[in-house]
């Protein structure tokens, strides 16, 4: 799927391995009884008279609308009970993020002796159960990663949780299944699964401290990046950029995207998200910044595609 | 007496047919005259006098008008009435313009003679103007505001004589006596300052109305920035788009250095909700994250670049105003405006109060001193 | 079971020759305005037309805006539509589709068929029929109209909130949705009440329960269905409409409301929804199968119970749109069960068609090819259903564009093929000309062929991960290629309904006296020769299949040879049958056309539009208007009672009725039902948010003192009380009404009194409603309370004033009998709240 992963059908996981073995299930289910209504109509419109004398029987119906269907489903129902209970069940080991859903993007916070806060973007390592913690910060959202799981809503005032593992390294694509008005539809994040070692490694380096700009452009952009009030809505940890409201860039150039999965992550889609994110994704909550000479916008995108 | 119907119907058809064709035979023949001099006939003047009359009333009748008796409102009216009306209807002491007196309807003496028009009918008339006469709609059909104010200075006008219409229009500004040489050969240069001090205030004055914005110690960048802004039409406002397009580049930044060398003048002494004020300062400093509103100090303090404005210590209904048109949906033209409104959008107008009674009373150096 | 009941058999049929001029008097009494004065006519043929014509209306107007969202997702990152466009553009699809095309055309089609089916004149309220006509029409034009002037709502037409909020959703979008829909349901359940009533008390005599056509039945479970699940929305509606307008907090975490209310009250109208549109289509197959396969229905009572255990089971199974809530799991096994407990009536009305056919020789007819597509959609769309029932499938294909597959197949096979095969099948009792088979198989091929290329892609676009409600979609292959198909197919399905189109303007050609009839051998009553009046003598039945099983029966009701063959008092009439066994029990007059029931709608309409746009006075003028049109309307109800009338064959029945064996008697109740539901979805409201936020519950000591629900409770009682008395004290000749009145009056008094003081012990313990949702939730139950007490007021007024009028006496009683129903049910409204809102914080 062009590199990405999102199909309930090529599950890479546990949770949403037994999910597909039952949707295959309920396939082959599904065709036998339809191929059983389409004969019977065929046999009720052009079979034997002897047939079509018994398919007449009020006893025919209750033994084909009643009796059999009663049985399938209660063999149906008894699967899905056992799974939901496989589903939902909880073991101590596992690993905790936590995720809040916002119009339109997520914050992630991954839990620790100091958690870390890091957003748009979820680093899970393989093999290990994953447990999320679901917030919602303003309306409903829903969190679904396909080819891991099922999907668990993000209610404000509530909070939901999903357990997921990752089978295989690679990036799945996650994506909002609510409808959370505006541009709920570019509402799409990466999880990356990686071997643990890695994943150590690049959580280690996440819970680091943000290097300082090296070069004279990148030191320009920082004072660009607080003087414009960037930092009033997202945070670079060891600057005075503290805000909450949009999503935390420390580390930032390390992630994939920018605008929120919406666009990969080179300097000239930065650039194009700054002075005219409302056309690259209409509705969303940060204003066009138009404010800065090219010199300025230069100065500023190289500072934060130094945010490594 | 009975008609056959069809006859009667082709009859009319065909009369109709013959008005339509001797009708364009009139007007491609060009015999009517449009001269301005020749005036209407009596029965044509009524009757687009009548016409005129009901139109407006009828439009006005879902108009709301706010309470006019402000002196604020009227003192900014007054100015803009100076410069942009009492060309045509003239003012007390200043006659009509002989050139004005000469159009097709004559604009009526507002100053002797204002015709008994609702507060609602006068501001349909000023926002919209009236078709096939010389009145104007006003240039900038998002500012309803501007053209209240614009009302309430009309309704003030009719008690008014020529030395009190001078000081409101003229905010008590006085031209000196220029000697005959330089009236005969040069253009006045002090005109500039003179259009902005009539409402921004100089010196040490603060502006007339207190609907009209500080500018003394704003940064000269954010200044030019937004005449450049009224000049190319992006920042709505009826009466300071002529303002800005009389001046050219040069004195954009001369008139923005000079008041961005002022002190700024002493606030004037108000009642003060000390809790708002407190509340406000919450908000300018932490924003309020759960509704998505970010700190003000982040862009209107003193490190924040020199194109967004500094609001310490300006008018209290000014921010009140713009934050509210914002809010109302005012569409941002500027760069700095598309930041800045989608904010003001998500502010209650509790907050709105809040942070314009903090910034009034000083902002951040007033909460120093307490 | 085809034993006619002896006492009607008695002097039947009727002699010839019938009295000269006899047919002439009926012809006149029904006679229909002229010209474009027909918008005035209430007859339920007429307002059925133009039920019918606006609901197909409906389905192209919201058929075109799902082509436009297809075009728009032809292809990956289309700029077709702009975001907001598309959201308002897919919340109006549904809710157009649901609230403005699916009931209306079913509750439409029941006006329009069920008086012929069931040998009425006419429905026995003829005037609320139109009525509800009216300002569906009306509400339903200017909620559409909001789409060009960019007021759409664009919050899904689910509406959940915190995002339809205020907050959220600035601006009029979702309050022309609230107050619109909310309207409109209430138009609804006009239509709904009406239906019951019709079923109930105007058969035909000999019709009984057990003869009656399954159409009736699936009319009768539909109606009841909408009686129980429509307030549960209503209600719904007026919360989030009092949390916008005036921050009442009912859906607000911090303030102790909860969004998953809402989820469960719009649920609990949502899912029976389905099976209200569902099951009339149903019945209409039940009437299509056994005409085309020339036999009898096979399971007959197999099917009626399948049709009462599908509105019994549909209104337990509401959680299954909320599996992905994270709701326990006991719960979450519980409602599978009950989804999937759901399949098995339409697996046994399914083979009892199947068993229709084997037993007979089916035509293929276009309605029959409607019928056969039906059994194959609807079948797949089950069985989907069954697979999004098991929870865990249910976590993946929980919106996401399997779920648009599985509901489309559901609704377009289980309702939208069978109302096509209907209006083939149908089109023959209403116009002089049938509607063409060459043009109607073209159309069924294109609709089936182009449907299944629409729909059945999208359940594989839904299992490789595509959400629904999405504007656009990033440039996946697989993706790509499936939404193409999609919308080819979409477009080959909207050419099979203008094919459709076509073939009416070609070939329809309503009429009211001179219908081409009965071209299919039908079995049923509408297949009489039937005009504006039904038929002109009304059927003794005696059979399930009375034209195939008691020959000659056409010709003799033609003759006027069987009940009511003229008009008795000179009016319209119809005859109210018991509601079992159907005897004759009275002779009904029926109002004439008239102004009073449109102006009502148009006002009623400009009432809830205008407060919409907030021109409150305006909205004030309009609603006084609506009131004073349905008290001149009211004012010509309840006629003088007349001396008891022979229907034919020397039954003599009177013609004025009073209690329970008075059609207004049975309204009454039902309306008193739907009252019921109301106020049971605020008590789960209450109970609901308690169980999330029990700490903004006040502690007993914070309660108003036990003094104030007493005083309130003594109010109610008294005034109950009173009314009974005034009951005793109706005058039996025109004097002597002071007691009347005064009793009246009194009991008015109290009842205000009652409320006030409830209201004012809320207020003096310090509960506000803009606070918590306590608060709001106590204040909802008075505002809820407050409703009944103005329609009581205005009742109570109305009493008087015919009382003083000298048309209310102890013999001429209606008017009063209905006031005193209402009353006693508001009393008892009034202290179950007082109980509840006192009583459970106490023992909490």
């Amino acid at each position: 799927m062009n590199g990405i992963l999102q199909s309930v059908l090529a599950p890479h996981g546990p949770q949403a391995g037994q999910i597909a073995t039952l949707a295959w299930a309920l396939f082959a289910f599904g065709s036998l009884v339809l191929g059983l209504v389409i004969a019977a109509i065929w046999l009720a419109m052009r079979g034997a008279p002897r047939i079509r004398e018994v398919l007449a029987r009020e006893r025919t119906i209750i033994l084909l609308g009643l009796a059999l269907p009663v049985a399938a489903l209660t063999i149906l129902l008894a699967c899905g009970a056992w799974l939901t209970r496989a589903q939902t069940g909880h073991a101590d080991e596992a690993l905790r993020i936590e995720v809040t859903g916002q119009q339109w993007w997520w914050r992630v916070v991954y839990d620790g002796p100091a958690p870390i806060v890091s957003s748009n973007e979820i680093r899970i390592p393989v093999g290990q159960p994953v447990d999320f913690t679901l917030k919602a910060a303003d309306v409903i959202h829903s969190f679904w990663v396909p080819s891991l799981g099922g999907k668990i809503d993000m209610i404000p005032g509530r909070t939901t949780r999903l357990r997921l593992t990752a089978e295989r390294a690679g990036v799945y694509r996650g994506q909002c299944a609510e409808y959370c008005g505006g541009p709920h539809a570019l509402m799409s994040f990466k999880l990356i699964a990686m071997p643990r070692h890695e994943y150590d490694a690049w959580l280690e380096r996440l819970a680091g401290p943000q290097s300082a700009p090296s070069t004279d452009n990148e030191q320009r952009g920082q004072l660009l990046f607080l003087a414009a009030g960037c930092g009033t809505c997202h945070a670079v940890r060891g600057t005075d950029a503290a805000g909450k409201i949009g999503p935390d860039l420390t580390h930032f150039a390390s992630r994939g995207s920018v605008g929120i999965d919406t666009l990969p992550l080179t300097a000239e889609n930065l650039d194009r998200f700054i002075r005219d994110g409302q056309h690259i994704k209409p509705g969303n909550r940060m204003p066009e910044f138009r404010i800065f000479s090219s010199a300025e916008q230069t100065a500023l995108v190289s500072y934060l595609m130094s945010l490594q | 007496m009975r008609i056959d119907p069809p006859v009667r119907i082709r009859f009319i058809l065909l009369a109709a047919l013959a008005a339509l064709f001797l009708g364009s035979l009139f007007v491609w023949s060009g015999v009517y005259s449009v001269a301005a001099s020749r005036g209407h006939f009596a029965v044509t003047e009524w009757l687009l006098t009548f016409g005129m009359r009901n139109s407006v009333k009828t439009h006005a009748l879902g108009i709301d008008a706010p309470p006019l008796d402000n002196s604020d409102l009227v003192t900014l009216g007054a100015a803009h009435f100076q410069s942009g009306c009492a060309y045509c209807h003239g003012a007390p002491g200043i006659p009509i313009s002989p050139i004005a007196q000469a159009m097709l309807p004559p604009p009526p003496d507002l100053a002797t003679n204002m015709p008994p028009w609702r507060d609602r009918e006068l501001f349909w008339i000023i926002k919209h103007g009236i078709k096939y006469t010389a009145m104007p709609a006003w240039p900038v059909q998002q500012r309803d505001d501007e053209v209240w104010a614009l009302v309430a200075f009309l309704r003030r006008l009719p008690s008014l004589d020529a030395a009190q219409y001078r000081d409101l229009a003229l905010g008590g500004l006085r031209v000196p006596p220029q000697s005959g040489e330089s009236l005969a050969t040069s253009e006045t240069t002090a005109r500039a300052i003179g259009a902005c001090a009539r409402c921004h205030g100089a010196g040490g004055a603060r502006p007339a109305s207190s609907l009209v914005p500080v500018l003394h110690g704003q940064r000269a960048e954010f200044i030019v920035a937004s005449l450049e802004a009224f000049t190319s039409a992006q920042r709505a406002s009826g009466i300071m788009q002529p303002v800005a397009r009389a001046l050219t580049g040069d004195d954009f930044r001369r008139v923005a250095d000079y008041y961005a060398a002022l002190q700024a003048p002493h606030a004037p002494e108000e009642p003060t909700d000390t809790s708002a004020i407190e509340r406000g300062r919450d908000l300018a400093e932490q924003g309020d994250p759960d509704a998505r509103i970010p700190a003000c100090a982040g862009c209107h303090g003193e490190d924040a670049l020199k194109t967004y404005p500094r609001l310490a210590g300006q008018n209290l209904p000014y921010m009140l105003n713009r934050l509210r048109l914002w809010k109302r949906g005012l569409a941002p033209g500027t760069a700095t405006e598309t930041i800045m409104a989608p904010i003001a959008r998500e502010l209650s107008e509790r907050q709105i109060e809040d942070v314009a009674a903090y910034y009034a009373s000083g902002g951040p150096s007033a909460g120093a001193s307490r | 079971m085809n034993e006619p009941v002896p006492a009607l058999l008695a002097g039947h049929p009727n002699k010839l020759p019938r009295p000269k001029g006899e047919l002439e008097a009926l012809q006149a009494a029904w006679e229909l305005p002229k010209s474009w004065r027909i918008v005035t006519s209430v007859n339920n043929t007429v307002v059925g037309y133009f039920y019918v014509a606006a609901a197909v209306l409906f389905f192209l107007l919201a058929g075109i805006l799902a082509l436009l969202m297809r075009l728009q997702l032809a292809v990956p990152s289309n700029t077709f539509l702009s975001p907001e466009t598309y959201n308002q553009i897919f919340t109006m699809h549904g809710t157009v589709m649901m609230f403005l095309f699916a009931v209306p055309v079913v509750e439409a089609m029941g006006i329009l068929l069920l008086p012929q089916m069931l040998g009425a004149r006419d429905l026995p309220f003829p005037r609320l029929g139109a009525f509800a006509f009216w300002a569906y029409f009306v509400g339903g034009i200017i909620f559409f109209g909001t789409l060009f002037y960019d007021l759409a709502p664009s919050g899904g037409w689910f509406m959940y909130p915190p995002l339809t909020g205020a907050q959220y959703s600035p601006g009029l979008g979702a309050d022309f949705w609230l107050l619109g829909i909310g309207f409109i349901e209430i138009s609804a359940i006009a239509g709904a009440i009406e239906l019951i009533v019709g079923v109930l008390r105007t058969r035909a005599p000999g019709m009984t329960l057990d003869r009656m056509p399954i159409f009736a039945w699936t009319m009768l479970v539909f109606a009841g269905m909408i009686v129980f699940a429509f307030p549960a929305v209503i209600l719904a509606t007026l919360l989030l409409e009092l949390e916008r307008a005036f921050g009442w907090p009912f859906f607000v975490p911090q303030k102790g409301g909860d969004a998953l209310l809402w989820q469960h009250l719009f649920w609990f109208f949502g899912h029976p929804e389905v099976y209200i549109i569902f099951l009339p289509a149903a019945g209409m197959v039940s009437m299509i199968v056994p005409t085309m396969s020339r036999t009898p229905l096979v399971g007959y009572r197999l099917i009626v119970v399948a049709l009462i255990a599908t509105g019994f089971f549909s209104f337990g199974l509401w959680v299954h749109h909320m599996f992905a809530t994270g709701i326990p799991a006991l719960s979450l096994n519980l409602f599978s069960a009950a989804s999937m407990a759901v399949a098995l009536p339409s697996g046994i009305q399914v083979f009892a068609w199947i068993a229709t056919i084997a037993a007979g020789r089916l035509q293929l007819t276009t309605a029959s090819l409607f019928v056969l597509g039906f059994l194959f959609v609807f079948t797949l769309g089950g069985l989907t259903g069954v697979m999004v029932a098991m929870v865990p499938f249910d976590w993946q294909a929980h919106d996401t564009y399997f779920v648009v597959a599985h509901f489309h197949y559901v609704l377009v096979g289980g309702m939208l093929f069978p109302m096509f095969g209907a209006f083939y099948y149908w089109a023959p009792a209403f116009s002089r000309r049938v509607l063409s088979e060459r043009f109607g198989k073209a159309a069924f091929s294109l609709m089936f062929i182009g449907f299944n290329v629409a729909f059945f892609p999208m359940h594989i676009t839904g299992l490789m991960g595509m959400p629904r409600r999405v504007y656009t979609y990033p440039a996946v292959a697989e993706w790509s290629v499936l939404n193409m198909i999609s919308t080819i197919g979409a477009f080959l399905f909207a050419s099979g309904v203008l094919v459709f189109l076509f073939d009416l303007v070609r070939n329809l050609r309503p009429t009211v006296s001179d219908p081409i009839g009965d071209v299919w051998k039908g079995a049923s009553l509408e297949w009489l020769h039937n005009h504006i009046y039904g038929p002109r003598s009304i059927p003794l039945v005696t059979s399930r299949d009375p034209l195939w099983d008691q020959p000659g029966l056409s010709e003799e009701s033609k003759e006027g040879r069987h009940y009511l063959p003229g008009t008795v008092t000179g009016q319209r009439e119809t005859i109210i049958t018991s509601p079992i066994e159907a005897m004759p029990q009275a002779l009904q007059r029926l109002p004439g056309d008239g102004w009073p029931p449109l102006l009502a709608a148009v006002f009623t309409a400009g009432f809830f539009m205008l407060l919409t746009v907030k021109y409150v006075t305006l909205a004030f003028v309009s609603g006084v208007l609506a009131l004073a049109m349905i008290l001149i309307w009211m004012w010509g109800s309840d006629q003088r009672p007349l001396p008891h009338a022979e229907i034919g064959h020397g039954i003599k029945v009177p013609t004025y009725v009073g209690g329970p064996l008075s059609h207004s008697w049975w309204a009454m109740v039902v309306l008193m039902l739907v009252a019921g539901s109301l106020y049971l979805s605020l008590v789960f409201s209450y109970l609901f948010l308690w169980t999330v936020s029990p700490q903004v519950w006040p502690k007993p000591e914070q309660m108003p003192p036990s003094l104030w629900p007493f005083v309130s409770a003594v109010l109610l009682t008294a005034s109950s009380g009173l009314i009974v008395l005034a009951g005793r004290a109706l005058p039996v000749r025109s004097r002597n009404r002071i007691a009347f009145v005064a009793a009246i009056g009194l009991a008015v008094l109290s009842l205000c009194g009652s409320l006030g003081v409830e209201v004012l012990s809320h207020w003096r313990a310090g509960f506000r409603p803009d606070v918590d949702a306590h608060g709001a939730l106590v204040y909802m139950a008075s505002f809820l309370q407050l409703q009944f007490v103005l329609t009581l007021v205005v009742m109570a007024g109305f009493a008087i004033a015919r009382c003083l009028a000298g048309m209310l006496s102890r013999r001429r009683r209606v008017v009063f009998g209905n006031l005193a129903l209402l009353w006693h049910y508001t009393v008892a409204q009034g202290l179950f709240g007082l109980l509840l809102v006192h009583g459970f914080p106490r023992v909490a």
